[in-house]
């Protein structure tokens, strides 16, 4: 048992453990401050797999930026106190046995059919840090690189198209 | 990459590079002009689309070489060219129709959305790699989802945006899994270094199913195909009639085209497996819709069911994986798009005016508007497969590949289904000439951009049933390429 | 070195515990949060498929993956505050204005 595996055991049962209590967390609140853990977790599996960069990402834009607004919003419709949430009678076991059926059969996927995959054992200097990802992203990729300009366009328009409360003569 | 940027690269990308300038023209106009003037958007937006159109038949066609541009993430071939004009085309009509709905036509932002939303569909026609095709697809579902929820202040609308929201979230988070596996068993994000890979036997013949049944949920998602149906009801019902018939038609068509293009390319050494998952689900999505639209008492409700069904026999042709399968469904997407923009935008007027999208608000149109009957009547019978309209051409064809294809029963499940689909048709049918109302000398007026957009399109779907070859001659070259 | 399946069999469990929650829980705002930690799932197998090959592609999808993410993540928070201001109430079940 050398030293990563320990590592990547407890962090896996970190990152379990927070997704579960986004499961079953009762209080809004609560279910996004385990998913934050969750992103961070994630974040440290990234810098484990050599991708420097897309764990600084991973902080900044989904922790920092996506979990801030979720909270924002929580915040703003006072979502937090839950109501007694039972939900339909039939879904709950419904879901779990589909989730039990598809986890036995990745696992039978993945451990008997193909043998563990062993990773490859030198990576390029510099892999997975800024210049690389920039290097590849704006060579080969500048197309999808200049499409996500419009995808965020899009998102600012939408988000002030569907909120933006129109000042009419009937307010005062 | 940037010394390399070459004329047939940026020929490749004219269409969308167009709509890039025209959005900034929109953009600046929506600042200048104030609300009275504001309509003209809708002149500026269709004019824009169908130059555009123009300029790319003149100068953007793609030569005999169907190479790759940008670095391996578009192919510039006929099959993404024909759609990319298809989906310009359904853009055009949707400007018209929407240029005098309350509360949407004025609306620079309802504009410049459907503009994005048709430059995601016009990348998704042409995406050879998979990292393209998610962002297309992204970039063509979001404005979708603003589009849907527009009218905040409508209970419907809102809900039909969530809905629409929800499940494409989730849809499409699936189909990202499946990429990803996809991916890491393949090596590759190209979509034909996939299909050399499955071809060599590189890949284990169970997670091949799996990467496909996940990408299918997201593409079944797009066509709404069953079992991935269920918003398409509620949210055709809640949108803005006008937008309803956008999403029923040309974002169904850009679905169709991706999954045209996946599963030829990457998937296609392995055509025996998804084969019959394909013919299954085109067989309950066809009896499905037919079975649940004969219920129905609202006409949006109506029309998204036989959307499904149809959805349903447009997969005929893939299932039977031949060039005239695939011709047969791109040219059967060409009569679908055409058909049900033409009837939402009959829905659409009928529905402001009347205020009601019930059946029962169509008594009597013929009388009150002669014209917006003989419209209907043209839609309705061409949706049902009657000749001598568009849609009887080509169900035939789509039959005729199943037949060809030793696909015996699901050419007899599709006849069955035209059948049933008949009836509901002419029920509606029933209604606007047979029944009669009080409402009949009250007049539905109908103003300019709309009378250009119906007569366009009921002169179309005309044609298309009655002048065949140039569509069909369109179609065979773009189902060539994957053959 | 830690095999590469693991890091998938956890992005698999990871990617469940998502999926399950989008089909139990009825508030909206949890769903999306569900939804994102599929979305989490299918970015982790990204950057260990990377790991395994060398080949620096995977990681690329993941910046864009992430854009797309909180694009939809304004979309949909959007149309959720939409919603609460109709309704003044997030709960799924409550959505049934559309039905039948």
């Amino acid at each position: 048992m050398t030293t990563e595996l320990i590592l990547f055991f407890s962090l896996a049962l970190i990152a379990i453990i927070t997704g579960l209590g986004l499961l079953i967390s009762k209080n809004a609140i609560y279910a996004a401050l385990y998913l934050v853990l969750n992103f961070f977790t994630i974040a440290i599996f990234y810098l484990l797999l050599g991708g420097a960069f897309i764990a600084m990402a991973q902080v900044s834009v989904y922790a920092g930026a996506i979990m801030v607004l979720f909270l924002f919003v929580i915040m703003i419709l006072g979502a937090e106190k839950l109501g007694k949430s039972n939900t339909v009678a039939w879904q709950r076991p419904v879901a779990i046995i589909l989730s039990i059926i598809l986890l036995i059969e990745a696992g039978y996927v993945l451990f008997w059919r193909t043998a563990p995959v062993q990773a490859a054992q030198t990576l390029p200097d510099g892999f997975g840090g800024p210049a690389s990802i920039g290097n590849v992203l704006l060579n080969n990729y500048l197309l999808p690189f200049e499409i996500t300009s419009v995808l965020l366009l899009v998102a600012m328009i939408g988000a002030i198209v569907l909120t933006h409360k129109q000042k009419t003569d009937k307010e005062v | 990459m940037f010394g390399s940027i070459n004329t047939s690269m940026i020929l490749a990308i004219l269409p969308e590079i167009m709509l890039f300038i025209l959005a900034g023209f929109v953009f600046v106009f929506d600042l200048v002009w104030d609300d009275s003037q504001r309509r003209n958007l809708g002149w500026i937006s269709a004019g824009g689309f169908s130059l555009i159109i123009m300029i790319s038949l003149m100068l953007g066609t793609p030569g005999s070489d169907s190479g790759l541009v940008w670095g391996g993430m578009l192919r510039h071939d006929w099959l993404g060219f024909a759609f990319k004009m298809l989906f310009l085309f359904g853009a055009t009509i949707t400007a018209l129709f929407a240029m005098d709905v309350e509360d949407l036509g004025k609306k620079g932002e309802f504009y410049l959305l459907l503009i994005f939303s048709t430059l995601g569909m016009t990348l998704m026609a042409s995406s050879s790699n998979l990292i393209m095709l998610y962002l297309s697809i992204e970039a063509t579902s979001l404005p979708l989802y603003i589009l849907a929820g527009f009218f905040k202040d409508d209970d419907k609308s809102t809900e039909a945006g969530f809905k629409y929201f929800l499940f494409g979230a989730m849809a499409s988070a699936i189909m990202l899994y499946g990429f990803s596996l996809l991916y890491g068993f393949s090596g590759t994000t190209d979509l034909d270094a996939i299909a050399g890979v499955i071809k060599a036997g590189g890949m284990n013949p169970v997670l091949l199913v799996g990467t496909l049944l996940m990408i299918l949920v997201g593409f079944g998602f797009k066509i709404s195909a069953v079992p991935f149906h269920f918003w398409a009801p509620d949210v055709y019902e809640g949108a803005p009639t006008v937008v309803a018939g956008f999403l029923s038609t040309a974002s169904k068509a850009a679905g169709f085209t991706v999954l045209i293009r996946v599963l030829l390319t990457s998937y296609a050494p392995a055509s025996d497996t998804w084969m019959m998952v394909l013919a299954i689900i085109s067989t309950l999505t066809m009896t499905l819709g037919n079975t649940l639209a004969l219920a129905q008492k609202n006409i949006k409700r109506l029309l998204a069911y036989s959307s499904i069904a149809h959805a349903g026999y447009i997969l005929i042709g893939v299932v039977a994986i031949s060039e005239l399968g695939i011709t047969g469904s791109i040219f059967y997407i060409i009569v679908y798009l055409i058909t049900n923009l033409a009837a939402f935008g009959i829905v659409s007027v009928v529905g402001r005016i009347t205020g009601s999208d019930e059946i029962s608000a169509y008594d009597g149109l013929s009388r009150r508007s002669p014209w917006l009957g003989l419209a209907m009547l043209v839609v309705f019978l061409s949706l049902a497969g009657m000749p001598p309209f568009g849609g009887f051409i080509v169900k035939v064809l789509v039959l005729a590949s199943a037949v060809k294809a030793k696909l015996f029963w699901l050419a007899f499940v599709g006849i069955l289904n035209s059948i049933i689909g008949l009836y509901y048709y002419l029920i509606v049918l029933k209604h606007v000439y047979l029944y009669r109302s009080e409402n009949e000398q009250v007049e539905i007026p109908v103003t300019r951009p709309y009378a250009i957009g119906l007569i366009v399109l009921t002169i179309g779907i005309i044609l298309l049933g009655v002048v065949i070859s140039p569509w069909f001659n369109v179609s065979t070259i773009a189902a060539k390429v994957l053959f | 070195m830690i095999p590469t399946t693991y890091y998938i069999v956890l992005s698999a469990l990871l990617f469940t515990i998502g999926a399950l929650g989008v089909l139990i829980r009825r508030n909206a705002i949890i769903i999306f949060m569900a939804i994102e930690l599929m979305l989490n799932a299918a970015n982790l197998a990204f950057v260990a498929f990377t790991r395994m090959y060398g080949i620096i592609d995977g990681q690329v999808f993941v910046f864009f993956v992430m854009t797309v993410a909180a694009a939809e993540v304004a979309v949909g928070l959007a149309l959720i505050v939409a919603i609460f201001r109709t309704k003044h109430n997030i709960d799924i079940d409550q959505l049934n204005n559309l039905k039948g």
